[in-house]
C-alpha cells in the first residue's frame, strides 16, 4: 500500500466510527462520552484555524478566540436579544466572526511572527474586555443563556438540537463539511499559495503572489472556521461568555494544533481528542493534571516539533510502499489527511 | 481630587513594579528572540515564594534577598531544559513558554492552593503626601523598584557580562567569533529576566495578592510596556510602563477600570500597526 | 538590428539614512541582447536590482519596464509584468518538492484565486512544470523537497522558478556565485541558451563568464554607472581598467 492509500483508509475509519459514535460510544464507556466527542470535534476547528494560519501560511496567531467569542455572541444575541430562529442566529455568528476576521486581518496580516502574534492577542483582548463591560448585550462575567430554537419546525414536528442524536449529528455535519472545505482549498491553487507564503515570502511576491493578500484570505477563511466553531459551541452549551474569548482559550488552541501537528489538516482533530481525553480522564484522578499537560507541550515542542501528525506520517511513510513515480503525484505528502 | 491623587501615585508605584518586571521580558526577548509567555508567572511565582518565606521564617525582609536568587536558579535551570532545545526553532518558543506557563500555574496551585492570600506589608504607618494619607510602603516599593532598575541598567552598561549581552543582541555571529560564551549568556540573561519578575513580585506581594492566577493579569500589561516603549528600548519599557501605569490609574478613578484597560490596548495597537519599534524610536518603519 | 531598451533607468537613487547607496544610475537594457552588471562590492548593483524588482523604493528617479512606468510598483505586479528574478541567496521553497516549485510558480500566472480548483485539474501549470523539469534535467528529483538538493541544482531549480513564470526579462543575481567547475560550466551554458529566447541582466564577478557570454556590460562604481559597452569597449575603456580592471591587466 502506499501512503496515501493508507492515510485515505485510517481517514475512512475514523469517519465511519465517528458517524457510529452515538451507539459504539455507549457499549464500551459511559454515555457522556458522545457529549464529550462533539465538544472536541467543535474545539478541534478552533484548532484547525490556528493551523491554516500556523501551519500552512506561516502565521501564528494567538487570538484566534476572539472569533470563536464572536460566533458565540452572535448566536447568543442573535436567540435571546434579537429573536432569531436558528439558522439565522448560525449565519449571524459565522458572519460576525467572519467580518471581525476581515478587519482586524486587514490590520494584522501587515505585521508578521512575534508582532503578528502579538496584535492578535492585543485585538483578542480588547473584545475581550468590551464583552466583558458591555453588560446589557453580553451579560458580562455571568454570560448569555438562551434557549434552544428548533432548527425546523413543519406544523407539529421539530427538528431541534434538544434531542442528543439530533444534536451529534447536526455538530458532526457542520465539523465535517468545515474540514472537506478546508481540505478542498489546501489542494487547490490557493492552498499551495498559502504554502508558499509559509516557505519564503520574499520568493512567493517574485514570482508574482501578492503576499498581503494570500494572508488576508486565509486570515479570514481561519475566521470563519474559529466563528463556525463558536456558535456551534454556543447551540452546544446554550449560551456564550466572554471567558470563552480570553487568550487562554486562543493558547490552548495553538497547543491542540501544534501537539496534533502543524500543517497536517487533521493534526487539530488528533491534538484536540487527546488533550480533550486526557483532561476527561485525569481530572478524576489527580486534580493538578494541568502539570501533566504542560509537560507534555514542551516535550512535544522539543522531541517531535511536527506533533503527533508529523510522527504518524513519518510511520506511514515507513511501513509504506514506496510510491511509484507519478508525474501528477506532487501533493501525496504530509499535507494529505 | 483626593481619589485622582491617590490613583494617579498608585499607578506610578505600580508603574515602576511593572517597569522592573517588563525589563525582564525585554531582554528575554531582545537577546533570546523568545516571546515569553510564562513571564507573568515569573512574577507570580515570586509573590508566592515571598509568601512562603515569610510563612517560615516571619520575616518578609529575607524574601527581598532569597527570592531573586531561587528566582535566577529556577531560570537557569528553565532556560537550560526547555529554551535551549528549541533555540533553533523560535517559531515553536511561544508554545514552549506557554506550556511553562501551564505547568507553573497548576504547580502553584498544588502546593500553595487555590485560595489568593494576603501579605501584610514589612513597613505599615501611613505618611501625609499632597494632603493625602499614603502607605509608606508603597513609596519603599517604587524607590526599590527604582533603585533595582537603576542596578540593572549600570549592570547592562558597566559590567563585562552586560557589555556581552548588549554584543550577543547586536550580533550573535559576531559575538561569538569574538570569542563571548552566547549560550551562557542566553542563560544568564533568561536568568536574570525570570529574577526580575521574581524580585517584582516580592515588592509587589503586600499590595496585590498571592494568587496562582496573578500572572495572568500581569503579562499583557507588561506586553503593553515593552511594545509601546519600543521591542528591546530598556529605557523606553521603563517610561511607557510609568506612563501606562498612571494613565490606567487616573481613569479608573473617572471611568471603569476596564475601559482603561481597553484604552491602552488600543494605544498598543496603534503602535504595533504605526510604530512597530515603539513610540520613542526616532524613526517610522 | 535596431536595439529598443526593454529596461529604461532613469536617475535612480536609493538612500540608506545618510548613506547613497545608489546615487543617480542612468541606464538602459536593450532587447535582444545580454547584459552584465559589474563592479566591485559596494557599487550597489544588488540594490539596483533590488529597486527595479520593488523589493526596495527608490528615492528618486524612475523605472520603465517595456515603456510601462514601475517605479512604485508593487514586486508581485512587476513580476506579473513579466520580469523574473533570482536572488544572490538562493531563494526557493524548502519545504516543497521540485515541482511543487515549479508548478505554483507557473499557476502563479493563471491566477490562485481558485480555491475549489485542485492542483491535479490545472493542465496549463502542470505541463509548464513538466517541460521545465524535463528541460533543466531535474524530471529525476521532481519529488524531493527542495531543501535536499545540492547547492547546484537549487540554482537551477531557482532560475526554473522565474522561468515558470515566463518572463520578458530575466535578472540573474550572481548565478554561479559559490558554484564548483562542472556546474559553473552547466549553469552558464544555460544562461546562453535561454539568452536566445529571454532577455537577461545578470550580475556577476566572474569576469571571464562576463566577457565570454554577455553582449553588453554596464560597469558599477561607487553607485552610480562607471561605463557601458560591448566586451571589447569595456576592456579598451582606460576608467574601467583603472577603477576595476586595472590589477588583473597591469
Amino acid at each position: 500500500m502506499t501512503a496515501a492509500t493508507i492515510n485515505r483508509l485510517g481517514l475512512a475509519l475514523v469517519a465511519l466510527l465517528t458517524v457510529a459514535a452515538p451507539w459504539l460510544l455507549p457499549l464500551v464507556v459511559d454515555e457522556f462520552w458522545v457529549d464529550i466527542y462533539s465538544e472536541m470535534l467543535i474545539w478541534s476547528l478552533l484548532a484547525a484555524s490556528v493551523n491554516l494560519l500556523f501551519g500552512y501560511v506561516g502565521l501564528l496567531s494567538f487570538g484566534q478566540a476572539l472569533f470563536f467569542g464572536m460566533g458565540m455572541y452572535g448566536v447568543a444575541i442573535g436567540v435571546a436579544k434579537l429573536g432569531l430562529g436558528f439558522w439565522p442566529a448560525f449565519g449571524l455568528g459565522v458572519l460576525l466572526a467572519t467580518v471581525m476576521a476581515l478587519i482586524a486581518g486587514a490590520l494584522a496580516v501587515r505585521l508578521t511572527w512575534h508582532y503578528f502574534a502579538i496584535i492578535t492577542v492585543v485585538f483578542s483582548l480588547i473584545f475581550y474586555f468590551a464583552a466583558l463591560s458591555w453588560k446589557p448585550l453580553t451579560g458580562g462575567d455571568d454570560g448569555l443563556s438562551f434557549s434552544m430554537p428548533p432548527i425546523v419546525s413543519l406544523g407539529d414536528w421539530e427538528l431541534s438540537l434538544t434531542d442528543p442524536t439530533v444534536q451529534y449529528y447536526f455538530i458532526i455535519a457542520m465539523v465535517g463539511i468545515c474540514y472537506v472545505l478546508l481540505g478542498v482549498i489546501l489542494k487547490s491553487p490557493l492552498g499551495w499559495a498559502f504554502r508558499t507564503v509559509r516557505e519564503n515570502a520574499t520568493r512567493a511576491s517574485l514570482i508574482g503572489l501578492n503576499v498581503y493578500l494570500i494572508r488576508l484570505t486565509a486570515f479570514v477563511i481561519a475566521g470563519f472556521i474559529a466563528g463556525t466553531a463558536g456558535a456551534l459551541f454556543a447551540f452546544f452549551g446554550r449560551y456564550a461568555s466572554a471567558s470563552y474569548m480570553f487568550y487562554h482559550v486562543s493558547g490552548e488552541a495553538v497547543v491542540w494544533a501544534i501537539i496534533g501537528g502543524a500543517g497536517t489538516l487533521l493534526g487539530p482533530v488528533i491534538g484536540t481528542s487527546l488533550l480533550i481525553v486526557l483532561r476527561e480522564e485525569l481530572s478524576h484522578i489527580w486534580e493538578h493534571y494541568q502539570i501533566l499537560v504542560g509537560v507534555i507541550v514542551i516535550l512535544v515542542v522539543i522531541f517531535a516539533p511536527k506533533g503527533l501528525g508529523g510522527l504518524w506520517h513519518a510511520l506511514v511513510n515507513r511501513i509504506a510502499r514506496p510510491e511509484t513515480p507519478d508525474p501528477v503525484a506532487g501533493d501525496k505528502r504530509e499535507d494529505q489527511p | 481630587m483626593e481619589l485622582v491623587i491617590a490613583l494617579g501615585m498608585n499607578g506610578i508605584v505600580w508603574g515602576l513594579i511593572i517597569a522592573l518586571i517588563a525589563l525582564g521580558l525585554s531582554i528575554i526577548f531582545g537577546l533570546l528572540d523568545i516571546i515569553n509567555i510564562a513571564h507573568g508567572d515569573f512574577f507570580m511565582v515570586g509573590t508566592v515564594m515571598a509568601w512562603f518565606v515569610f510563612d517560615a521564617t516571619g520575616n518578609y525582609w529575607l524574601a527581598f534577598a532569597i527570592v531573586p536568587i531561587v528566582g535566577f536558579a529556577l531560570g537557569a535551570l528553565i532556560e537550560y531544559t526547555v529554551i535551549q532545545p528549541i533555540k533553533n526553532a523560535a517559531a515553536l518558543s511561544i508554545v514552549a513558554t506557554f506550556g511553562l506557563s501551564i505547568i507553573l500555574q497548576e504547580g502553584v496551585r498544588a502546593t500553595f492552593g487555590a485560595t489568593p492570600a494576603r501579605l501584610t506589608a514589612p513597613i505599615e504607618g501611613t505618611v501625609l503626601l499632597f494632603g493625602l494619607e499614603y502607605e509608606i510602603y508603597r513609596l519603599f516599593a517604587a524607590l526599590l523598584s527604582i533603585a533595582a532598575i537603576c542596578c540593572f541598567f549600570l549592570f547592562l552598561h558597566r559590567t563585562k557580562l552586560g557589555t556581552w549581552m548588549r554584543a550577543v543582541r547586536f550580533d550573535p555571529e559576531t559575538a561569538t567569533a569574538m570569542g563571548i560564551p552566547a549560550r551562557r549568556v542566553y542563560m544568564v540573561t533568561f536568568a536574570i529576566g525570570f529574577a526580575m519578575a521574581a524580585l517584582g513580585g516580592v515588592v509587589a506581594g503586600p499590595i496585590t495578592t498571592v494568587d496562582f492566577q496573578a500572572g495572568v493579569d500581569i503579562l499583557p500589561f507588561c506586553f503593553m510596556a515593552v511594545i509601546i516603549g519600543g521591542l528591546g528600548n530598556m529605557e523606553g519599557t521603563v517610561a511607557a510602563a510609568v506612563m501606562l501605569a498612571f494613565f490606567e490609574g487616573v481613569m479608573a478613578s473617572f471611568t471603569d477600570p476596564t475601559l482603561a484597560r481597553i484604552g491602552s490596548l488600543c494605544l498598543m495597537s496603534v503602535v504595533l500597526l504605526v510604530r512597530p519599534h515603539g513610540i520613542f524610536s526616532g524613526a517610522t518603519r | 538590428m535596431t536595439a529598443t531598451p526593454i529596461l529604461e533607468i532613469d536617475g535612480v537613487e536609493k538612500h540608506f539614512g545618510g548613506l547613497a547607496a545608489l546615487g543617480g544610475v542612468h541606464a538602459t537594457v536593450d532587447s535582444g541582447k545580454l547584459t552584465a552588471v559589474i563592479g566591485p562590492n559596494g557599487a550597489g548593483k544588488t540594490t539596483l536590482f533590488n529597486v527595479i524588482t520593488g523589493i526596495l523604493n527608490p528615492s528618486a528617479g524612475s523605472i520603465r519596464f517595456m515603456g510601462k512606468d514601475i517605479t512604485n510598483s508593487s514586486v508581485h505586479e512587476i513580476s506579473r509584468l513579466g520580469l523574473a528574478r533570482t536572488l544572490q541567496i538562493k531563494s526557493v521553497f524548502h519545504g516543497m518538492t521540485v515541482r511543487e516549485n515549479l508548478w505554483i510558480a507557473a499557476q502563479s500566472r493563471q491566477g490562485i484565486f481558485r480555491p475549489f480548483t485542485s492542483m491535479k485539474a490545472c493542465r496549463v501549470a502542470n505541463e509548464r512544470a513538466d517541460a521545465l523539469l524535463e528541460e533543466l534535467q531535474l524530471t529525476h528529483l521532481a519529488s524531493q523537497e527542495a531543501v535536499n538538493l545540492s547547492y547546484g541544482d537549487v540554482a537551477l531549480l531557482e532560475i526554473g522558478i522565474a522561468l515558470a513564470t515566463e518572463p520578458k526579462l530575466l535578472l540573474l543575481d550572481e548565478p554561479i556565485c559559490g558554484m564548483g567547475p562542472a556546474e559553473t560550466e552547466r549553469t552558464v551554458e544555460k544562461i546562453r541558451e535561454l539568452s536566445k529566447r529571454i532577455d537577461i541582466v545578470i550580475i556577476e564577478h566572474d569576469i571571464e563568464v562576463v566577457f565570454d557570454i554577455s553582449d553588453d556590460i554596464i560597469v558599477m562604481a561607487l553607485g552610480t554607472v562607471l561605463a557601458r559597452g560591448t566586451p571589447a569597449e569595456i576592456s579598451e575603456n582606460a576608467d574601467v581598467r583603472a577603477a576595476y580592471l586595472g590589477d588583473d591587466d597591469a
